[in-house]
Parts: C-alpha cells; sequence; structure tokens
C-alpha cells in the first residue's frame, strides 16, 4: 500500500503561497481597521485610516490619511497625520518582535475640518458627562427633620465627654492614693523625730556631731528621696493637667465637629467651599475628566495579564510571560520623527528609544516636540526603565500661547457654557514612578470671549457676569500620590467666581440651617461648661505638693552638718 | 446533510485502509480541538497532504471536532495554565521559549497548549478505537446490518441512489 501522496506535497506548497498572497493582500485593510477600532475604542471617536501601504523588500509600512476625530467636536479633528512610514526589521519579526528603525510622521495637523462626523454610533463616552448639568439646589428641611437628623447622628461630643470624665476620674483616684496626706505626715513626723534626736546629742555635746555624722547624712538622704519623689509627683501632675486640658479642648471642638459632620449630611460639609469643589471639581470640566479617565484606563489596560482571542473559533486563552533571551523589546521604536505645520504653528520633534516592554529598550525613552510660529509649545517626556519594577519619567511641557476656540466650560439646565475663543498658557512638571505620582500642571486661559447661554438668572447671571471681568482665568491640576489611585484636585480662579456668585444666596441659607442645627446639637450635649472646673483639683494637689516640699526643705535648712 | 453521510458511508465502505481512515479522524481531532492558526496546525495539514490521509473523512470530521473544541474551551485554559505555571516545567517552557518554533508556536497561551494536550491524547485514543472500529463494520456489521428489513427499505431510497451515483 502507497503510503506516500506526493502531489501532497505541491497542494501544500500552493495552499502555502495561496495563503501568503491572501494575507499581502488583505493584510493592508487588516492594519487599517485595527487601528481604526483600537484608536476609536481608546479616544471615544472615529479614527480613520484612508489607506495602508506594505512594501516587501524591505519590509516597509505605509499609514497614509490618518485622522482622529475630536469627541468634542465631531466636524473636526483632534489630529491629522498626512503620512507614517517605517520599515520594520526582517530578523527582529523572525522572533516575533517589531523593531522600527525609524519612524516617520509627517504632515501633522491639529483641530482639522472634517468632511463627515466623527462621532461614534451609540455616543461617545465623554458626553454622558457634559450631559452632566449643574444645578445648585439647596436642602429645604424642617425642624423636626433637623431634630432627627442631630438624634440619628452618634455625637462625637458625646464620646469625647465620656471619655474625659473617664481620665479625669482614672486620675483622680491615681492622685488620692499618691497623696495620702496621713502616710506622708507620719513619714515627715518619723523625720522631724529623728531631727530633734539628732539635735539633742549635739547640744549636750558638739563632739557628737562628728560621732552621729553617719545618722546625720542618713536622714538628709532620706529628706532629699522624700523631696525627689515630690518633684516625680510634680512633673506627673503637670502631664495630667496638659492631658485633661488637651481632651478639654477636644470636647469644646465637639459640636464643631459634629455641626460639620450633620450639615454634611445635607450637602454643606463645608459650606460654600464644599459646593464649588463640588460642582467646579474635575467631575463638571470634562476634558480634564477625560484626560484622568484615559490616564486611569491605560493603568487598567497595563495593569493585566495578556488574554488574547484567536480568529477562530477556539480561544487562545491566557498568556503567561516566560523570560526572553532576545533582550530587546517586542514592539520598538528606535528613533521617531515628526514634523507637520498648521496655519498658526509648525511642529519639529521627535523620540528615541520608545518601546514595549520598555525596560528591554536599555536606554530611556525620549520624545521632544516643539511647536513655533503664532502657537509656542514644547513637550519634553523623559522615561527611564531600568528595570520591570522600576520607572522614573519626567515630563516637562511648556506652551506660552496657545489659541483655542469652542472649549466646553460647563453645562446648566440653561445651555451649555463655552469659551468660544481664549488664548491658552500652560506649563506641566512632574514626576512619575510605578508606585508613585506628582504632577502639577498650571494653565491659563486669558483674552477669554465667551459664548454662554441666553436668559441666565440668579447665581448664573452673577457668575457670567464675573467671567466677562476677567482677563484671565488660571487653573491648576494637581495629581499626587499612588499611581494607581491618585489624588486628584483641580482650583481654579472659577471658585472664587463660584463663590462670590452662589456665596450669598447659599451662604444665608447654609447659616439659617446651621443654626438650627447647632441648637439641637447644644439640646442633646447639654452643658459642657462644668467639665472646665477640671483644674481646681489639680490645683489643690499641686498646693499639697508644694506645702509638703517646703515643709522638708525647712527641716533640711536646719541640717548645718 | 445526506451527502455528507452519503460520503461517510462511501469511505467507510471503500477499499481504502482502515489506518488511512483513522488517521484522517485523529488528525481532525488535532486541527479542530486546537486554535486554527498555529504552527502545528500548519504540520497537521502536511501530514495530512503528504500521507494519504483520507481527505474526505478529514472535512467531514473537523467541523465536529471544532464544536468539541469551543465546547472543552475552558478546561484547555485551565489545562493549559495549570502546566505553564507548573514550576517544574518553567525552564523547559522557557528554553522552548526562545526557539524560533517555540516563539511561533503560540504554547505560551494557556488555551493552545491545553487543547493541544487534549487534542493529541484524544488523537491517540482515537486512532486505534476508529481502526478497530472500521475493521469491526466492514468485516462483522456490514452483513449483518444488510439483512435488516430497514436496510433494504433504506436501498431503494434516494440516499441509496445518491450513495450508488457517488459510488459511480
Amino acid at each position: 500500500m502507497k503510503i506516500i501522496r506526493w502531489w501532497g506535497i505541491s497542494a501544500f506548497a500552493v495552499l502555502i503561497i495561496l495563503a501568503a498572497a491572501i494575507w499581502f493582500l488583505l493584510a493592508p485593510k487588516l492594519i487599517a481597521s485595527s487601528i481604526e477600532e483600537f484608536g476609536s475604542e481608546a479616544l471615544g471617536a472615529k479614527v480613520d485610516v484612508a489607506r495602508v501601504e506594505l512594501g516587501l523588500s524591505p519590509l516597509t509600512v505605509g499609514i497614509f490619511g490618518l485622522q482622529a476625530a475630536d469627541p468634542d467636536k465631531p466636524m473636526q479633528n483632534l489630529l491629522e497625520v498626512e503620512e507614517v512610514t517605517f520599515a520594520v526589521d526582517l530578523d527582529a519579526l523572525l522572533w516575533k518582535k517589531i523593531v522600527i528603525d525609524e519612524l516617520n510622521l509627517s504632515g501633522v495637523k491639529l483641530a482639522t475640518a472634517r468632511a463627515e462626523s466623527g462621532s461614534l454610533g451609540g455616543g461617545r463616552r465623554s458626553s454622558q458627562l457634559v450631559d452632566q448639568i449643574v444645578t445648585i439646589e439647596m436642602p429645604e428641611l424642617s425642624e423636626a427633620d433637623l431634630d432627627a437628623a442631630v438624634e440619628k447622628t452618634d455625637l462625637i461630643t458625646l464620646k469625647r465627654i465620656d471619655e474625659f470624665k473617664s481620665r479625669q476620674a482614672d486620675i483622680e483616684s491615681r492622685w488620692q492614693n499618691a497623696l495620702d496626706k496621713e502616710a506622708f505626715n507620719a513619714r515627715q513626723e518619723k523625720l522631724k523625730r529623728e531631727f530633734q534626736r539628732l539635735s539633742k546629742r549635739a547640744k549636750k555635746n558638739k563632739l557628737n556631731l562628728i560621732k552621729d555624722r553617719k545618722d546625720w547624712k542618713k536622714l538628709k538622704k532620706a529628706i532629699d528621696s522624700e523631696r525627689r519623689q515630690l518633684t516625680g509627683l510634680s512633673d506627673q501632675l503637670k502631664q495630667d493637667r496638659q492631658l485633661l486640658s488637651q481632651q478639654y479642648q477636644s470636647v469644646k471642638q465637639g459640636p464643631d465637629d459634629d455641626l460639620k459632620a450633620v450639615m454634611g449630611q445635607f450637602g454643606l460639609g463645608d459650606g460654600v467651599d464644599g459646593l464649588v469643589d463640588r460642582y467646579l471639581g474635575p467631575k463638571y470640566t470634562p476634558w480634564v475628566k477625560r484626560a484622568i479617565e484615559m490616564a486611569q484606563g491605560v493603568q487598567t489596560n497595563n495593569s493585566g495579564q495578556g488574554a488574547e482571542q484567536s480568529g477562530a473559533a477556539v480561544l487562545l486563552g491566557e498568556r503567561v510571560f516566560f523570560s526572553d533571551e532576545k533582550l530587546f523589546p517586542d514592539v520598538l521604536v528606535k528613533k521617531m520623527n515628526v514634523s507637520g505645520q498648521d496655519i498658526n504653528w509648525d511642529l519639529e520633534g521627535g523620540g528615541f528609544n520608545l518601546g514595549y516592554l520598555p525596560w528591554l529598550t536599555g536606554k530611556p525613552a525620549k520624545i521632544d516636540l516643539k511647536f513655533s510660529g503664532n502657537s509656542l509649545a514644547a513637550i519634553k517626556i523623559d522615561s527611564n526603565w531600568p528595570s520591570a519594577e522600576k520607572m522614573t519619567t519626567k515630563l516637562d511641557a511648556k506652551i506660552n500661547r496657545w489659541p483655542l476656540s469652542e472649549l466646553p466650560l460647563m453645562e446648566t439646565p440653561e445651555g451649555s457654557w463655552l469659551l468660544s475663543s481664549a488664548v491658552l498658557a500652560a506649563n506641566a512638571q512632574g514626576n512619575i514612578t510605578l508606585e508613585k505620582i506628582d504632577l502639577v500642571i498650571d494653565f491659563s486661559f486669558s483674552s477669554v470671549q465667551l459664548k454662554l447661554p441666553e436668559n441666565l438668572i440668579g447665581w448664573q447671571k452673577s457668575l457670567a457676569d464675573s467671567l466677562a471681568r476677567q482677563s484671565k482665568i488660571n487653573f491648576k491640576l494637581v495629581a499626587t500620590g499612588d499611581l494607581t489611585d491618585p489624588k486628584i484636585k483641580l482650583s481654579s480662579g472659577l471658585d472664587k467666581l463660584m463663590q462670590g456668585a452662589v456665596g450669598e444666596q447659599v451662604k444665608q441659607k447654609a447659616e439659617k440651617l446651621k443654626d438650627k442645627v447647632k441648637q439641637s446639637i447644644s439640646a442633646k450635649v447639654g452643658d459642657i461648661g462644668d467639665l472646665s472646673n477640671f483644674g481646681d483639683n489639680l490645683n489643690q494637689w499641686q498646693s499639697q505638693l508644694s506645702s509638703n516640699d517646703s515643709a522638708l526643705k525647712d527641716l533640711l535648712g536646719k541640717i548645718k552638718i | 446533510m445526506l451527502t455528507i453521510l452519503v460520503k461517510l458511508l462511501k469511505v467507510l465502505n471503500s477499499e481504502q485502509s482502515p489506518s488511512q481512515i483513522a488517521a484522517a479522524i485523529s488528525l481532525a481531532a488535532i486541527i479542530g480541538i486546537t486554535p486554527l492558526l498555529s504552527l502545528h496546525n500548519l504540520v497537521v495539514v502536511f501530514v495530512v497532504l503528504f500521507f494519504r490521509v483520507n481527505l474526505t473523512l478529514f472535512l467531514v470530521s473537523w467541523p465536529i471536532f471544532t464544536l468539541l473544541g469551543v465546547v472543552l474551551s475552558p478546561l484547555s485554559e485551565s489545562l493549559g495554565l495549570m502546566l505553564l505555571q507548573a514550576e517544574p516545567l518553567i525552564p523547559v517552557w522557557e528554553s522552548f521559549y526562545n526557539t524560533l518554533f517555540g516563539r511561533w508556536s503560540n504554547f505560551y497561551y494557556a488555551g493552545v497548549l491545553g487543547s493541544l494536550i487534549i487534542a493529541l491524547a484524544a488523537g491517540l485514543i482515537l486512532y486505534p478505537v476508529s481502526q478497530k472500529l472500521i475493521v469491526a463494520y466492514r468485516h462483522q456489521w456490514l452483513d449483518k446490518l444488510e439483512k435488516f428489513k430497514i436496510v433494504k427499505l433504506l436501498k431503494t431510497s434516494r440516499l441509496w441512489q445518491m450513495y450508488q451515483s457517488y459510488s459511480g
């Protein structure tokens, strides 16, 4: 029986050639659709690629007409790159690694017009943020509601009073033992008797002074020891006084803390400041919120192990990583050149050693971009990964002048508040490690032209008037702490304007509520004035200690030897 | 469906050796249970074409085993993950990962390794079992089957006509 099918070799070869040809024909479309799919998902707006060209010898890739739509302005591109070209190193590709000696991005443009809308079907994620409308609703509460809220609250003042009283009782019992008057008198009497005995003997015969010198010394020693004890007790008393005093201050502070806690239940914990934080924090500044979300998204994506899916029916499953003897990253761009031009600026710059996994590049990654012309900006990023466990990235970005238009500020029920035109200046400095982030971005808008909703009234009208009078609006974004959960604080000149606009209205209502809550808390806590007498006992003990000490001092003074 | 059944009957009743038919089933199990775009499947396709493996049965069995592969996916992934993370095996995986074949084989994906182990086991079991079943079918069951009334009835049916036209 023949077991070999010779034509099978030809069939296999044809199959392989056919598969390679199909791949080569389909690859440009696959690359384009991958860029569009992943880019759109990351950006929240359409990313389009006009065409991709592949060259075989050497293996080159050209991506033409790359457009990334602006999520806020679907008819405008955030970024447009005419041409991205690079050659792939075949030796590295043999090991499933993409090494690019030189990546060229030319014809980079920002904010170009789009022929069709760049919004994603079903709406972008960020639109949900813009849709969050700023409304200020003050709680209207009856006295019964306030009393009930105070009644329900576990007041900290009461806890502190209990702690204070318990401490006071503890100290009192300790001092009663320590200052046992009878015991002290008995000891003092004993010392006096010894003194009188020795004095009599000395009067009888002066030579006894020499004979009894050991007894005299012993007596002196006993008096010194007694006085040292009294000094120790006196120090202890001072400490107790300090402790009680601190606790008393804490009790006195209690009603204010309780007031804050109860007011917090009505959303007024920090008064006007709290309201400003609530309404003008990152939550209501869509572009800041989006930047934060993107940063958090990047972290989440990087933290997971690679789980890939195959196009075939059976899944590839989770990837397990093994140590790689080919010590270069899976993707490495050794050099990147970026150039572009717009009406307002010329862009020149590039980067070096951009790799994934970055610690395998062996050299720090650098990105350096410079915008000149009407818009002036410079961005420098320096990222060093000596190992997988250690990373230091330094960001230094300065924007001296960058004209902006149609920037969303916030949404109120009356409509959108937009910066129709402004000039941005910014300074971002920061250090990021795998554990910590320390980033400060100062930015300001000058020459501000506002586009506001019509028929504004109340605090909104006041805010609009104040905004119109501003020559400059400053912002400061600070991100610090743990990289996985950074503390992000946005403060701005708008805070004060907002405070001014809503301040009076909020203040009046907040004060009214505050007084009612204060009364309710006082009724529950009762009078804490009695506690201020805690010093009386301490004074009495102090005077007893002093009088004992002075009696001993007198006795000591009489000893002439 | 009928055509597939007819093809199957034709293969079983043909004069092809049972080992050629059994090899088709075993190799279809490997290509079906494991992710299609894996390097080892290129070897399987080469073996199928180069050796006289029954192509009809291979092509008929492949989708069936693919369905089985999908069902077994969770099991494959846990088995693969267990093997890839087993301490004593790590040096082996590491040295294999640093070979060209290892790098392109995708073995470091839990689903690939797990399903390949299951598929190889299935293939090794299916080969002798199906060989014996085919021999038994041809020598013992075929004559007996033909005596059944239902079979006689079937011979007058469209299915039989199709079979006859296929066997030519």
